[in-house]
Formats: C-alpha cells, sequence, structure tokens
C-alpha cells in the first residue's frame, strides 16, 4: 500500500467541498429529526411508565427493555435488511421507507428508549405536592402534566438531553451501514478511493466536532432559557458561564 | 315546628380510611354547613390532615361517603354499590372546594400572579383578561398587590402561604380545607396568615381547618372536633371546648398544647 505524505493543503481544498457540506447537511438533518421524533416517543413512553395501569406501564418497560438492550448497529441494520425479509411488504427498498427514513426511523427508536427513562426521571423528579396542587384546583391528570409537571420537569430533562443529541450526531454515523450519505459514509467513500485516511477523517472529526460544539451551546442556552433562570431574577446565571455561577 | 334545616354543604357519613393495614380514620360522621368555620384539632398521627384530603379526593375512602352540595364526592353509586367518578367530574367538585397546603405547593416557574391565574383561566377557561383582574384583586386582598410579578422563591414563606391561599380563592370555592397551613412557617410569619385565614371567616366563608394554632381555632372556628385514633372524640363550639372539655383525651391533649 503506498504511503501519501499527509496534506494539510488537501484537508483545507476539502473541507467545505459540496460533497462534505452535503454529507454535514445529512447528518444534521438524520440527527435532529431523529432527536425529535426520540424526544416525542420518550415523552409518550415515559407518560406510560408513570401511569396507574400496569398494561400500560409494562409496555413501556419492554420497550425500554429491547431498543436499550440490543447495540444501534444492530437495530440500523435490523430494520432496513432483516425486517423485509420477516414482513416482505414491509419492504424499505420497494419505495415503502428510502434507506434515510429508515435511518431516522432507527435512530428515533432507539433515542425514545433513553428519552423515556430521561423523562420519567424529570417528571418524578417533580415534587408530589405540586400534582397534589393542581388537582385541588380542579385540573384533570393531563392538563396537570402538561401544564404544571412537564415544565418543571424540564429543569432535569434539558441537561441530558443535550447529551443524547450530541451522541446522536456521532451515532448517526452508523447509519452509513445502510448507505446514507451522512459524513462518515462521505469520508469512507472518499477515503477508499484516495487512500487518504488522514485527511479524510481528519476533515469528518473536524466537522463532528463542529457540529457537537454548536449542539453544546444550544444545548447550554436551552438551560438558561428554562432553566434556574426562568425562575426568577434571584437565581439567575449568564449564558455561557460554562455552569459557574456568578 | 321548627323548619327544616338547610342541607349542609359537607357531609361526611361513617368515613373509613385505611392505609395497608392501618385504619387512619374509623367511622367519622360530621355536617359542615354554609359560613360555618370548623377547626378540626388532635394530636399528630391521629387522621386529621388524612380526614382533610378525603373531602376533596385528594385520598380515596374504603366505606361509607362524602357528599359536597349533595352529590358524592369521587364515587358515583350504580346499583347500590360505589364506584369511582370519572376524572371529569371529581375535578369539577375539587374546583370548588379550595384547598390550602402546609407546604404551600406554590408552582414555582409561575409567578405569583401566574400561580393565581393559572386554574381560572385552564380550568374554568376565563378570558385572561378577566382571569388577571380577579387575581389582581385576590391578590390584593391577600395584602400582595405590589408582589405580583415575584416568583414563589422570592417570596417569604408567609407570603407564599397568602399566594397559596389567593390562588385557592381565584377558583371562588364554596369550602376551603386549610391543611396545617401555618406549620411550616417561621414564629413570626404565622401571624399575617393566620390575618388572612380570619378575614376570610369573617367574611363568610365556610372552612374546614386542621390546625395548631389554638389561638386561631378559639378566637376563628364557629366549632371545634378534636379527633384521636381516627374517630372525633369531641364536637363542642370552642368556648365549651377550651373552658371544659368533655372528654379525658381532650383535656390531656390541650394541657399538653398550652403548657407554657
Amino acid at each position: 500500500m503506498p504511503v501519501l505524505a499527509v496534506s494539510w493543503t488537501y484537508i483545507a481544498e476539502n473541507f467545505f467541498s459540496e460533497i462534505v457540506l452535503r454529507g454535514v447537511w445529512m447528518t444534521l438533518q438524520l440527527s435532529v429529526i431523529g432527536m425529535a421524533l426520540g424526544i416525542a416517543l420518550g415523552t409518550l413512553f415515559a407518560l406510560a411508565r408513570v401511569a396507574h395501569a400496569p398494561p400500560i406501564r409494562a409496555l413501556a418497560l419492554a420497550y425500554i427493555w429491547f431498543f436499550r438492550g440490543t447495540p444501534l448497529l444492530v437495530q440500523v441494520v435490523f430494520w432496513y435488511f432483516a425486517l423485509p425479509q420477516a414482513w416482505p411488504s414491509w419492504a424499505p427498498w420497494d419505495g415503502q421507507l428510502s434507506p434515510v427514513q429508515t435511518g431516522i426511523l432507527a435512530l428515533a427508536i432507539n433515542e425514545g428508549a433513553y428519552m423515556t427513562e430521561i423523562v420519567r426521571a424529570g417528571i418524578q423528579s417533580v415534587d408530589p405536592g405540586q400534582l397534589e396542587a393542581a388537582r385541588s384546583l380542579g385540573m384533570t391528570y393531563r392538563l396537570a402534566m402538561r401544564r404544571i409537571i412537564l415544565p418543571q420537569a424540564l429543569r432535569v430533562i434539558i441537561p441530558p438531553t443535550g447529551n443524547e443529541f450530541i451522541a446522536m450526531l456521532k451515532n448517526s454515523s452508523l447509519v452509513s451501514l445502510i448507505s446514507v450519505s451522512e459524513l462518515f459514509l462521505v469520508a469512507k467513500l472518499q477515503y477508499s478511493s484516495t487512500l487518504r485516511y488522514f485527511e479524510w477523517l481528519i476533515i469528518a472529526s473536524g466537522w463532528y466536532l463542529i457540529l457537537t460544539t454548536l449542539g453544546s451551546l444550544f444545548q447550554s442556552w436551552l438551560e438558561y432559557r428554562y432553566g434556574a433562570a426562568s425562575y426568577g431574577p434571584s437565581a439567575r446565571r449568564r449564558w455561557l458561564a460554562f455552569g459557574a455561577r456568578d | 315546628m321548627l323548619p327544616e334545616p338547610p342541607a349542609p354543604l359537607l357531609r361526611l357519613e361513617n368515613v373509613h380510611k385505611r392505609f395497608g393495614r392501618h385504619e387512619v380514620l374509623r367511622g367519622i360522621s360530621l355536617d359542615v354547613h354554609e359560613r360555618e368555620v370548623v377547626a378540626i384539632l388532635g394530636p399528630s398521627g391521629s387522621g386529621k390532615s388524612t380526614l382533610l384530603r378525603c373531602i376533596n379526593h385528594l385520598e380515596r375512602i374504603d366505606a361509607g361517603r362524602i357528599l359536597f352540595e349533595g352529590q358524592p364526592v369521587g364515587y358515583r353509586e350504580r346499583n347500590g354499590r360505589l364506584v369511582e367518578a370519572p376524572e371529569r367530574e371529581i375535578a369539577r367538585i375539587r374546583s370548588r372546594i379550595g384547598m390550602v397546603f402546609q407546604r404551600f405547593n406554590l408552582f414555582p416557574h409561575l409567578t405569583a400572579l401566574g400561580n393565581v391565574m393559572e386554574a381560572p383561566v385552564h380550568v374554568l377557561g376565563l378570558p385572561r383578561e378577566e382571569a388577571r383582574q380577579r387575581a389582581v384583586a385576590v391578590l390584593e386582598r391577600v395584602g400582595l398587590g405590589a408582589r405580583l410579578d415575584a416568583y414563589p422563591a422570592q417570596l417569604s414563606g408567609g407570603q407564599q402561604q397568602r399566594v397559596a391561599i389567593a390562588r385557592a380563592l381565584a377558583m371562588q370555592p364554596r369550602l376551603m380545607l386549610f391543611d396545617e397551613a401555618t406549620s411550616a412557617l417561621d414564629p413570626e410569619l404565622v401571624g399575617e396568615v393566620l390575618a388572612v385565614m380570619r378575614d376570610l371567616a369573617a367574611a363568610g366563608m365556610t372552612m374546614v381547618a386542621v390546625t395548631h394554632e389554638m389561638a386561631f381555632a378559639a378566637e376563628a372556628a364557629s366549632r371545634i372536633i378534636f379527633i384521636d385514633e381516627g374517630i372525633i372524640q369531641e364536637e363542642a363550639p370552642p368556648d365549651t371546648f377550651f373552658a371544659n372539655p368533655g372528654t379525658e383525651r381532650a383535656r390531656q391533649f390541650l394541657r399538653r398544647v398550652t403548657r407554657p
């Protein structure tokens, strides 16, 4: 195998090339849509997880058990290749679900299992007296959840959710296995043909770092917006204080 | 013949409540008429708070009946048997019964005004402007007209409890329940909350108050209910109860709480 001298100019020339930007855009789409659906699923199953009816709780537990207990990599491949074998009418390649859609589905359903536990912990962190006070005012369980419990649970939910989003940005590279041209697959195709492993992995890593940095900033803004600061000026913190109190 | 007395606003018939194997309420019967102020006294662990929480169905009862405005609370009778009422029906009854908690339970993510407006807007469906006017009026009534935009964390315990009273009043309840409303307060803050409760009593609000404030019970209550070991041991006007309690248990209790 010929060894090519590492070229920083090559990296600079390709860093903003169209093919790379397309990969970045795909990674971003996979992560943002996957995360949004994952949060929705997680909220739904978290409500099931704290419900009174045992069968509903059991359903949520089974969901978490399965999707958190098997590798995401296996799930991605399973959704795309195995499920259509067992259930032909599902068949993504028959135009029902594209690789991108299957990828988003796999990421979202996996993420939902983690988000379920995060949202549940958030709901359970709220003083039970809050639900009692809401009910004593004539609120139904649903209304109390929506207006009183979930808004307070956000404080506890947001920090680990930011973590999850950052993990998602990187985990989305696993859908390269079902031929979704996201950032990693772009880099992989390029280093396979040019043998410039170093350059292409630096390009990919650079972009992942940019995305995760933006994700962290977004998280700290969210924490600022919905965290302690929103409970009154006495607890106000400066955004970008990196968690330090002023 | 005397005319039939008016139906009680609240009626408890032989109410039983158990937690596991421990029977906390062992047959409580009680009528509360409109404009009455009933103070419930008793040693801790006697079932006072549980009784209060059963009235608005925060706790289920195991036997007996609770009627508010003549309607069973939390249950419906079907073929002579009691079944749990639908949630909306329970919520509707609760919206007419105010409750004030020992630990305030204000909504920390909302301002004082937001706390008070929340239920009128989202439960009663009042337009925001009308709810706002109503909320400002009740907050002024409890002396907090200047702290509308303060969050609970910025208020003292006494102020928080007054917001909690305002929050309940904004629903224009026919009955107010107070569950040891001053027990979590620093001694110097008790007075401001009791003053609000006295004003309410004087204004004719029907109240059931579990309390450890003997002075409040003596002055503001129209009737004292003394509970111990899950049953009503004694029921008397405050003058009689404090001057001349009819049971040995009540005498012991009063000796303990009034010891200097």
